[in-house]
């Protein structure tokens, strides 16, 4: 019964106290403000806002340097 | 392991971004590999265990004679094989490349990582063998034998250590609306898996105190653990396919908030009517009230920001996916709310209204939205593209086809199964072959939607044996702005080659 006790009591607290200091954490370190640029973090200067991202195989914009040819030439004349 | 795959040709790494996306990508790839190939694994057995189990719905004698494959054991074989096996080890494959992508640091431990994804599938296969030669704890979505805590325990302590090592270690200092969901469940879903072990196998807790302890836990593993991962996807995916920021960054944050408030209180709603005190389904049910504030938050974030945005579905594999699984969130948590209410409870409870319901949550929303992850996460770690568009599409079009018909057909016909048995002049026989020719639409649907699975899994198949193309430069699935770095690189070498002439 012991067991049962500090598990539901335990937990209570434990996981109470750990939301509380989750948002003591987040306002004071300002992860409430600037909202916008936190909305834009996932993005960067090399796939910015307004560049998908995601196609079917081979249905990129540059299907054809995606299937390597051009690519391929291009190393070889780099190597020489 | 730590060594980066750096391409040979410095000229593709003209951006420091670009790099670290590389590295970041690459350091995920034994780690991510184990989790979502045995993830795919599991998800077949537990395909074909439920056809199994719902052909024994309406061919009762079909497969009766071994006692392993028995309706009681194969439904909760397949059950803990979808939740723990597939559902589970895709989310921790998502989580951990979703907190390296957006933390821009490197997936740490990289040995005991991989080696938790080896762990964590023998505890399910003894767990899964225990099932099925009966030594089910029978405790619904708590089946495996308790010392399965043990392989599972070890894996959550690394998962959340890893979470926070990167969380420590983030080169970005904001934490994105995906971040907090990832820290939610997380941090939550350990704390529920064990409680719930202890409060349901202690052996003075029995009767209704045990079955109280079970649905807050079954309900929780639902809204704690694959919401919050489903939904981290969903914010980090939309935008990033789209190229369009969520529409309102303020009401995904309160989104994450309330939903960590109310969550928790819905679970008792699943015994509506049930021999428990009624403050404790009252409890339930306004928390499942409650949550109609974090669902409407998201519901609109994910439409406005696909607003405009439509015709990215014809183009991504991922944005099909993971749309059609925000879509069904936003419906499955609608349509839950209410079904807790006593009035609708009244009729859907008891009935395959509930069946239905459940897959239109872990099924259209969880499902759908890790199979999307996968599409997105599976050529980034192996810089490879996907071998076929075809087999992609027909993945798409057999799961989501299969499960509407499953959702529409088990969801009238539990409705109807429910007004039926409310009535006492209608004979119960009469309420059973009613609906046998639904749960034969079952069998079908579901089978569509293993075809699906088998074909991912061959397309799955084909990527780690790499018959996609091969990228060439680091950014795989090229973007607009990678094809113009391209051009220029050409106009460069072609330069250079007239030099040389």
């Amino acid at each position: 019964m012991l067991v049962v006790y500090v598990v539901i009591w335990g937990s209570a607290v434990v996981l109470g106290l750990s939301a509380v200091w989750g948002l003591v954490w987040a306002i004071r370190t300002g992860q409430f403000h600037g909202l916008r640029e936190g909305a834009e973090s996932i993005f960067d200067d090399d796939e910015p806002v307004g560049t998908p991202t995601d196609f079917f195989p081979g249905a990129a914009p540059s299907a054809r340097t995606a299937s390597g040819n051009n690519v391929r030439a291009m190393e070889a004349k780099w190597r020489r | 392991m730590a060594s980066v795959a750096v391409p040979n040709k410095p000229e593709a790494l003209d951006s420091q971004e670009l790099l670290t996306r590389v590295q970041t990508d690459r350091s995920c790839r034994q780690t991510v590999l184990i989790y979502y190939t045995s993830a795919v694994f599991w998800l077949l057995l537990g395909s074909v265990l439920a056809i199994l189990a719902s052909l024994k719905m309406h061919i009762p004698g079909f497969l009766a004679d071994w006692e392993w494959l028995t309706f009681g054991r194969v439904r909760p074989a397949h059950l803990n094989s979808m939740i723990y096996g597939w559902a589970v080890m895709a989310a921790i494959g998502t989580l951990l490349w979703l907190q390296a992508r957006m933390g821009r640091v490197r997936l740490p431990l990289p040995l005991l990582l991989p080696v938790s994804g080896l762990v964590w599938n023998v505890g399910v296969a003894y767990g899964m063998v225990a099932i099925l030669i009966g030594y089910s704890s029978s405790t619904e979505w708590l089946e495996f034998p308790v010392p399965v805590l043990g392989f599972f325990g070890f894996c959550l302590v690394l998962i959340i250590y890893a979470t926070l090592v990167m969380m420590m270690r983030r080169k970005v200092h904001h934490t994105y609306v995906s971040q907090w969901y990832i820290y939610g469940g997380v941090l939550w879903f350990p704390f529920l898996y064990v409680s719930a072990l202890i409060l349901t196998q202690a052996p003075h807790i029995n009767g209704t105190v045990r079955a109280i302890a079970n649905w807050w836990f079954a309900h929780n593993v639902l809204g704690l653990w694959l919401t919050p991962i489903g939904l981290a996807s969903a914010y980090y995916f939309i935008p990033k396919v789209t190229g369009r920021p969520v529409h309102s960054y303020h009401l995904s944050l309160l989104g994450f908030w309330t939903l960590a408030l109310f969550y928790n209180w819905a679970g008792t709603h699943h015994l509506v009517g049930g021999p428990i005190p009624a403050w404790v389904i009252t409890v339930g049910i306004v928390g499942s009230m409650m949550m109609f504030i974090p669902v409407t938050t998201v519901a609109i974030n994910h439409h406005m920001t696909m607003l405009g945005q439509f015709s990215h579905l014809r183009t991504s594999p991922t944005l099909r996916f993971v749309v059609f699984g925000a879509m069904s969130y936003t419906l499955v948590s609608f349509h839950g709310s209410l079904a807790a209410l006593r009035s609708f409870s009244e009729v859907a409870h008891f009935t395959h209204h509930t069946i239905a319901h459940s897959h239109l949550g872990v099924y259209c929303f969880f499902t759908m939205m890790m199979f999307g992850a996968m599409y997105y996460i599976f050529p980034r770690i192996l810089r490879r593209e996907w071998s076929s568009a075809p087999l992609i599409k027909i993945h798409f079009w057999t799961t989501a086809i299969g499960s509407i018909v499953y959702v529409v057909g088990l969801g009238w016909a539990g409705w109807v199964q429910g007004l039926m048995m409310n009535n006492p002049d209608i004979p119960f026989m009469d309420v059973v072959k009613y609906t046998i020719p639904w749960l034969e639409s079952r069998s079908v649907a579901g089978t569509l939607m293993s075809v699906g699975h088998f074909v991912f899994a061959y397309l799955v198949w084909r990527m780690l044996r790499g018959d996609g193309a091969d990228q060439q430069g680091p950014t795989l699935l090229t973007t607009a702005r990678s094809l113009r770095k391209q051009r220029e690189r050409k106009a460069r070498a072609r330069e250079r080659a007239r030099e040389v002439a």
